[in-house]
């Protein structure tokens, strides 16, 4: 009996942490491609995220433009088309405010632009995260779905030891895998991803060879800001937020970028996936209040016997 | 020559400072005047209005508007001549320092400050009072935490069961409705607390004797940091323990939702394990919003105060005035507060926020007047400024809506509890 439940709990922890630790991965992916690409230390990409979920609450429930696709399909469809609309607003974002203290106007620049960049970024955040305030409302929201609060149950065969799968989380994660498969082969196989990473190896260089690097970065940066977004969109399927929601997932992204490698596009996808593990795992034999600080004591360890994070060096840059 | 020149400067100095005297006086007058009968008296609520918790404030603040205007329009405070009510808000922001800060700034932007309410999280609360309590403003407020009325201040009055309070009477209360429904005594208890003060505060006396007491054994006692990412390794020991009953004491909206669906997933929600919330939060409308209101049919929750019966039609004015679905705790204590700011001002026949401090010391009100919106309809405070007689009150959700089950004197529904 004792060995039947310890099993259930490595299996349902396992599931969990897969599930939540592939839509971590997807966000960690927006954030390594700004970082990857620009150079570009961005603190606001929790609320480029937050913008995701409420992108996807106003298209599902407040609009109910999507409404037709059923609380079932709805969230998802959602969650997807949240990306095209933060891409806008990155787009946006980046024209008339990052353009400033990035790319090669402060190539020359002794720190690179980097703490103009910083100021930039924690400012863009205050103002999304109150005018977050101002245009949503405090009140807690969520993109309501039934599959949030239920599960495909799959018998081991063991005693009664069963695997209870969210089917929120699945999908969402599944939903995560794809998109991270599509950036990646846009960065691969097309043109403009041969410009994007031509932009991120040399920018004096990529322009000589008539890239326009600026466009390039803007890119990059609507790129980051929409792929973030998505997975707010899917975060937002089975968690409820507020405007401040991304203060909770900055730290997630930043510890998953570090911890797969800066710059390393699938690199920061684990790092994302090794973090959602963690914290799962670790709840098995810690006290689920230090869930968090297990992912820290992981993430020094990295840091510590491999500085430049998991994929630092094998994972092909952004 | 120098004598008459004297006598004369002595003249015109004694007629200015006799002119000076005479003005003086009467503007002292005027001044007294003002106090004893001004065209205004303020009041305050400090509350999180920007920051996680900005829904808290705002609905504490359309608690404390409506009692305003509902004292204006029935005439003011009619001790004082008529003098309206004027709130002022203040924003506690989102950590114990603004809230302090804020405190400041309002005693500094307001002296003639009659009297307040807030701030909602114990956290807060214990730092405001801590200003509020040198500039001896009389300080009403809902927050639990013991230590808030520990302090020897004389200023502060706690309009709730302190958390140890809470802790005393839930399980007792529980016990009973759970005998009452099944004719069974439940014996396993499961815990689930989030690592702030008020639910520690609850949880530890129950594991410290408070449990053994009542003969119960506890076969789950988790604490998580909040907010939750996921709640599986929390349920999934609840499903490997299976108590009789669970307690859920988290403080936040977002971490009910992911607890209550996860125990939905886990095939123990909408009654099938009987499951005890704590705090206002649980009854709060986005609740429902952000969760499918089935999964949390037959969920109760435990808090210092409800609107049961007798407070039907406060409750409907409320629902027609902001549109919010229903009146609740984080509204309903503001209310209150406000109405025991003007008793006291009618008692005291005075703004001077001393005697307005005095007066609401010396309330001992039953069945009357603000003891109306108290559950056990009485009004008195004891020497440290907890309420006496202060009852816990158990809703459950009923129909998409949380009813009172207890106590029955304001029980609008009877409680469920499975037979299982």
């Amino acid at each position: 009996m004792e060995w039947e439940i310890l099993l259930e709990n490595v299996l349902n922890a396992l599931a969990a942490g897969i599930t939540i630790g592939c839509i971590y991965g997807l966000m960690c992916v927006g954030l390594s491609l700004i970082f990857g690409i620009m150079r570009v230390v961005n603190f606001a990409q929790g609320d480029l995220l937050m913008l995701g979920a409420y992108a996807a609450f106003y298209l599902v429930a407040a609009w109910g433009v999507l409404a037709f696709l059923g609380p079932e399909f709805g969230p998802f469809v959602g969650a997807v088309l949240a990306g095209p609309i933060v891409f806008a607003s990155g787009w946006v974002l980046h024209r008339w405010i990052v353009s400033r203290v990035s790319g090669l106007r402060t190539a020359a620049s002794l720190d690179e632009g980097h703490y103009g960049q910083l100021i930039v970024t924690l400012g863009i955040a205050l103002i999304l995260q109150n005018g977050g305030l101002i245009l949503f409302g405090s009140m807690p929201r969520a993109v309501r779905t039934p599959l949030s609060s239920s599960a495909w149950m799959v018998e081991t065969g063991i005693g009664d030891a069963t695997i209870f799968l969210n089917k929120a989380r699945v999908i969402s994660g599944l939903v995560a895998i794809l998109a991270v498969a599509a950036l990646y082969w846009l960065l691969e196989r097309t043109r403009l991803g041969k410009a994007l990473r031509a932009a991120a190896d040399n920018p004096t260089a990529a322009t000589y060879m008539g890239i326009d690097v600026d466009r390039a970065h803007r890119v990059a940066f609507a790129l980051g800001s929409g792929i973030t977004a998505v997975a707010g969109g899917l975060v937002a399927t089975y968690l409820s937020f507020t405007p401040f929601m991304g203060l909770d997932f900055v730290v997630i992204m930043y510890a998953g970028v570090v911890l797969g490698g800066m710059g390393s596009l699938l690199g920061a996808f684990w790092g994302g996936l090794t973090i959602g593990f963690v914290q799962q795992i670790s709840a098995l034999f810690l006290p689920p209040q230090l869930q968090n600080a297990a992912i820290f004591v992981v993430f020094l360890l990295i840091v510590t016997l491999r500085p430049q994070g998991l994929f630092g060096r094998s994972a092909e840059r952004a | 020559m120098t004598t008459p020149l004297s006598n004369t400067a002595a003249t015109r100095r004694g007629a200015l400072a006799l002119g000076l005297g005479a003005a003086t006086a009467g503007a002292g007058f005027r001044r007294a005047r003002a106090q004893q009968n001004p065209a205004e008296v303020k009041v305050a609520v400090l509350a999180p209005m920007s920051g996680p918790w900005a829904r808290q404030g705002i609905l504490a603040r359309l608690g404390a508007e409506m009692a305003v205007d509902d004292i204006n329009s029935s005439g003011g405070i009619r001790a004082l001549g008529g003098a309206k009510m004027k709130l002022v808000i203040y924003d506690a922001g989102e950590n114990p320092e603004r809230a302090k800060n804020a405190a400041q700034r309002m005693v500094a932007q307001e002296p003639d400050l009659v009297g307040g309410s807030g701030a909602w999280l114990s956290s807060f609360t214990l730092a405001v009072t801590e200003v509020t309590e040198r500039a001896e403003i009389p300080w009403l407020t809902l927050s639990y935490a013991d230590s808030i009325t520990e302090r020897g201040f004389r200023y502060v009055f706690q309009c709730s069961p302190t958390s140890s309070a809470q802790a005393r009477q839930t399980l007792p209360e529980v016990l009973a409705l759970a005998e009452r429904a099944t004719g069974r005594r439940p014996r396993r208890l499961g815990m689930i607390a989030d690592n702030t003060a008020a639910p520690q505060g609850i949880v530890k006396p129950i594991r410290e004797g408070e449990a053994q007491k009542h003969g119960l054994t506890i076969v789950v006692d988790e604490t998580f940091t909040p907010p939750l990412s996921d709640a599986t390794p929390l349920i999934q020991r609840v499903r490997s323990a299976r108590p009789d009953f669970l307690l859920l004491l988290s403080t936040a909206v977002p971490d009910d939702k992911l607890l209550v669906e996860k125990l939905n997933e886990f095939g123990l929600g909408q009654g099938r394990l009987p499951t005890i919330g704590n705090g206002g939060h649980w009854g709060a409308p986005e609740l429902a919003q952000v969760t499918n209101p089935r999964i949390l049919e037959g969920m109760m929750f435990t808090l210092s105060n409800w609107p049961g019966k007798g407070l039907e039609e406060l409750n409907r004015r409320f629902v027609a005035r902001t549109g919010e679905p229903w009146l609740g705790h984080d509204s309903l204590l503001p209310y209150a507060d406000m109405m025991i700011l003007r008793e006291a001002m009618e008692r005291a026949g005075s703004a001077d926020r001393r005697k307005v401090a005095e007066a609401i010391r010396s309330l001992d009100i039953r069945n009357e007047g603000p003891a109306l919106y108290f559950p056990s309809r009485h009004l008195k405070f004891d020497q440290r400024g907890r309420l006496v007689d202060a009852v816990m009150v158990t809703c459950q959700w009923r129909g998409g809506v949380p009813q009172v089950v207890s106590p029955e004197t304001i029980a609008t529904a009877q409680a469920l509890w499975p037979r299982s």
